[in-house]
């Protein structure tokens, strides 16, 4: 009876250490999502926090967009981060609860025996393995709340990298969409001239639509480029959780400047190890499985351990008091299907850690060698391509003058030196999106799918001359 | 004038290391005189050997010899050159001594003369002396009558120049490359007779043409058809000497043409007389007056007249051949309407100017930058404006005042009064027409559109 009260006021005890935190775990995920993005999350738990955060947004969007305030915007106003922040709340209340005591199991029975005689039986169960387990089973929770903890952090990484490249690919569409309206006004004013030679007699008509076929090409080709620069604004519309008023949002005219010196991660490899959340919640999901599997093993061979006062009385006898303690034999089953599970189950976390730090290695060293690659082409396009584009149209000039060329090539020859633009802010986008994806592979997540649908910097030109 | 008797120190000394019998050839090579100055030398009054009248070789110059012997012995030295096509060019050629055409050769009927000729090409070359009689191992056929000369060595040439008149010298091996990078010069046989087809000044040239990049130096030899620069003595207009002479003298010209086309020559001014083919001096029976000579391929014409004063254009009348480097591609953009279309122009090109919708003319006035190292298509200025021409172009400045000898060019003719093509100033009255005819011929269904320059549209 003494034990018995001893065990009730554990429980009671620990039942009172297992209670929510104030910030619901918000706290370390904020921490860890700001080491990575520059930005913390806001978590709106309440009406105040999400006109708080509207407030800001708006402000925000007064102003022309940059990258980060991009990524503000969406941490602030992204509806399905909050959601899934929310599953930090899930995952808390699993931690709470199993750090409490299940609840007693209290029965009655009335047995009315013949002659007027009722018995009244009455007990109060209590299970004891689960208070016996409950401080691993805490661990274990405890482990699972962090990885969630984790996985909470990377959604809002993921957010803030959804917001960057959408950000990047807007302003590049955008713009792009200034270039091949010059490329279209160049053969606008070719297929003019050509009529205008029709009209001399100068030119016959083959001559003419050839011109005409050039200026029909560009027309399709900046149609295209304008839906492009549409789509990626919805894309950033949906990234940054707009709507309504917001839709207004102001970018800037061009993609920001190459960098002057490049990131030279060292011990990248190192670093994601230490610093990617999915390598982290990989780690914690093997250690609470671990720690679960331990659980099982001590517990095995019981299922069922319930303490409880029982008391019964029957009508016209004193009142007998005892108490039941109720054992499930494993006659049948050892336990070993459990455990079987267990250990499937951890050897399976154990694998997929092992698969999260393989493919984490491997993505730092392709993030890595498509950031130098997105910067070497940006660099040589806006040192290289670009001037000599520049010098070739200045020699083709110099050849107008002395009537080497008619105008027909001169303005062939400013249409190719505005795709040559284009292709630069094509190269700068990709290696903006090369950085936002470096940046993650080193200390955020697995780029994805995203990184997938990115453009790649080979595919820039055949893309551009598609656009 | 510059020589380079290092050159031929080295080439003595390498010499040396070799044979007994070429280090006393080397000993023996006249000195080859180099000139490299496109301005037209003074003629070489002959010194030694049969006294002759010298001829004056625009942008050129004759080569010094000396007597060994009773023979006249001249040096050629075949190198590449840099030349100045006119100011503003120059081009990388191959020629002699300097320069490219190379010195005119001049000697004398029944002259005997060696002819040196150092190769100091990359590649093996010959002489070819070209509407000359003499031995046929003489004649410079690389392969078919005498070896090759390879790059460093020095054949010589020798014989005896039996009848006067105009000739030419050019290789006869790689002759394709080596005539389309310039190697070629004027050879002059005067006649024994000092009277015998005289006349106060006698001018020779070549016609040649090449095909060279505007902004690149070097011909492009393998051209057939398609040249942009198309010379005399390897100079175009305005870089080309004018004929210079004195009102009253008969004044002869001598053309040689190594083109791939032909070439009528044609003078302004007082009519002329062919009297020299590449076979002789034509008989005064059988000389054609004329005021155009189709020099054709490979061929040389003399032709003679009695100045008269003034300054008179000639030059060759295909007119593509008056022309500086030029784009055959070019469209035509004669009576385009540029309203509106040149300014979008000018937002993509911001130097953009809209050239060639009333013709080609504003291409002699403006002057706007092209290329490096070409030509503008048509240039030179002209007392009275623009002359807006290029190419196979010159004058023959005639003036009442000039001195024997004097070939300097005298500037442009001082028209007497009232001689001059003035405006007319009186009014302009409707003609007057016969009974039922038009002011205007009525448009057929063919008739294109007109543009008339009275019509202004705005421009």
């Amino acid at each position: 009876m003494i034990r018995l009260t001893v065990t009730a006021a554990a429980a009671v005890f620990l039942a009172g250490c297992a209670s929510f935190s104030t910030d619901g775990g918000f706290d370390r995920v904020s921490e860890l999502t700001k080491e990575r993005t520059g930005q913390a999350p806001a978590y709106q738990r309440s009406a105040e926090d999400t006109e708080n955060a509207r407030a800001r947004v708006d402000e925000l969007l007064k102003q022309p967009l940059t990258a980060e305030s991009a990524v503000e915007v969406a941490f602030l106003n992204n509806r399905g981060l909050q959601a899934n922040l929310h599953s930090l709340g899930i995952a808390e209340s699993e931690l709470v609860r199993a750090g409490r005591l299940a609840n007693p199991l209290f029965s009655f029975g009335r047995l009315r025996e013949g002659g007027g005689v009722v018995e009244i039986e009455r007990s109060v169960m209590f299970n004891v393995l689960g208070m016996l387990t409950m401080p691993v089973a805490r661990q274990v929770e405890q482990r699972r709340f962090e990885e969630t903890q984790f996985q909470a952090a990377g959604d809002a990484v993921g957010v803030a990298v959804e917001a960057r490249r959408a950000f990047y690919s807007a302003v590049a569409a955008q713009d792009l969409v200034k270039f091949l309206q010059q490329v279209k006004e160049a053969a606008d004013v070719s297929n003019e001239l050509a009529k205008r030679m029709v009209q001399a007699g100068n030119f016959n008509k083959l001559a003419q639509m050839r011109e005409q076929a050039f200026y029909a090409d560009a027309t399709s080709e900046l149609a295209r480029a304008q839906h492009q620069a549409v789509a990626e604004r919805e894309r950033l519309a949906r990234a940054l959780g707009l709507w309504g008023q917001q839709l207004n949002v102001m970018l800037p005219e061009r993609l920001p400047d190459l960098p002057k010196t490049l990131v030279e991660p060292k011990n990248a490899e190192q670093t994601a190890m230490e610093k990617r959340l999915d390598v982290l919640a990989a780690r914690r999901s093997a250690e609470s499985t671990a720690r679960s599997l331990g659980l099982t093993k001590t517990t095995r061979f019981i299922n069922v351990l319930e303490i409880g006062y029982q008391n019964k009385s029957v009508s016209g006898e004193p009142r007998a008091n005892g108490y039941e303690v109720e054992l499930e034999l494993p006659l049948f089953d050892f336990g070993s299907t459990r455990l079987a599970r267990a250990e499937a189950t951890y050897m399976q976390a154990v694998h997929r850690t092992a698969e999260v730090a393989v493919n984490a290695r491997s993505q730092v060293r392709e993030s890595y060698s498509a950031y130098r690659t997105a910067y070497d082409l940006a660099k040589h396009y806006r040192d290289e391509v670009i001037p000599l584009r520049k010098r070739i149209s200045e020699e083709n000039l110099l050849r107008y003058n002395g009537m080497l060329i008619g105008v027909f090539e001169l303005l062939a020859d400013s249409r190719e030196q505005v795709r040559s633009v284009s292709s630069y802010v094509q190269a700068l986008r990709d290696f903006w999106i090369a950085d936002t994806t470096l940046n993650t592979a080193l200390t955020g997540r697995s780029p994805g799918a995203a990184a997938a649908s990115g453009p790649s910097p080979g595919a820039a030109a055949p893309a551009a001359a598609a656009h | 004038m510059s020589n380079r008797r290092n050159f031929f120190k080295t080439a003595g000394a390498v010499a040396l290391g070799a044979t007994a019998v070429s280090r006393v050839g080397a000993a023996s090579l006249p000195e080859a005189v180099i000139q490299t100055s496109p301005t037209m030398q003074p003629p070489l009054i002959p010194n030694t050997g049969r006294p002759y009248n010298p001829v004056a070789t625009l942008n050129g110059w004759s080569l010094p010899w000396r007597m060994n012997n009773g023979v006249k012995e001249f040096h050629l030295v075949a190198e590449p050159v840099v030349r100045e096509f006119a100011p503003g060019m120059k081009a990388n050629l191959w020629g002699y001594n300097g320069s490219s055409p190379g010195p005119t050769i001049e000697a004398v009927e029944g002259d005997r003369v060696r002819i040196f000729l150092t190769n100091k090409l990359p590649e093996h070359t010959t002489v070819h002396w070209h509407g000359i009689q003499l031995p046929s191992g003489m004649d410079g056929v690389g392969g078919m009558t005498q070896p090759h000369i390879p790059p460093g060595k020095t054949f010589v040439y020798e014989y005896t120049l039996l009848r006067s008149g105009t000739h030419m010298y050019h290789p006869h091996a790689d002759e394709m490359v080596q005539m389309a990078m310039g190697m070629m010069g004027m050879f002059i046989i005067h006649p024994k007779d000092q009277r015998q087809m005289r006349v106060d000044r006698d001018f020779v040239f070549l016609l040649a043409a090449y095909d060279i990049e505007p902004g690149s130096a070097t011909p492009r030899t393998a051209e057939m058809t398609d040249f942009n620069l198309w010379t005399f003595n390897s100079r175009t207009f305005p870089g080309i000497d004018p004929i210079v002479a004195r009102a009253g003298d008969r004044v002869r010209v001598r053309v040689g043409n190594l083109t791939m086309t032909n070439h009528p020559i044609h003078m302004h001014g007082p009519h002329f007389t062919v009297t020299g083919t590449d076979g002789g001096w034509i008989p005064p029976a059988a000389r054609w007056p004329e005021v155009t000579t189709d020099v054709a391929v490979g061929q040389m014409r003399a032709f003679e007249f009695d100045a008269v004063a003034g300054d008179w254009a000639i030059h060759c009348h295909k007119s593509h051949h008056t022309m500086g480097p030029m784009g055959h591609a070019v469209e035509n953009m004669i009576g385009v309407d540029h309203r509106g279309v040149a300014e979008r122009i000018t937002k993509l090109v911001p130097d953009y100017m809209a050239m060639g919708d009333k013709g080609m003319a504003d291409m002699g006035a403006m002057e706007m930058p092209i290329p490096d190292n070409t030509l503008p298509m048509m240039t030179g200025q002209g007392p009275f404006g623009p002359m807006e021409m290029g190419g196979m172009f010159t004058a023959v400045k005639v003036r009442d005042d000039l001195k024997r000898g004097d070939y300097k060019d005298p500037g442009w003719y001082k028209h007497p009064q009232g001689t001059v093509a003035y405006e007319y100033a009186g009014e302009l009255t409707q003609p007057s027409r016969a009974p039922g005819a038009t002011a205007t011929p009525s448009r057929d269904t063919m008739t294109m559109n007109v543009r008339k320059p009275t019509a202004h549209t705005g421009h």
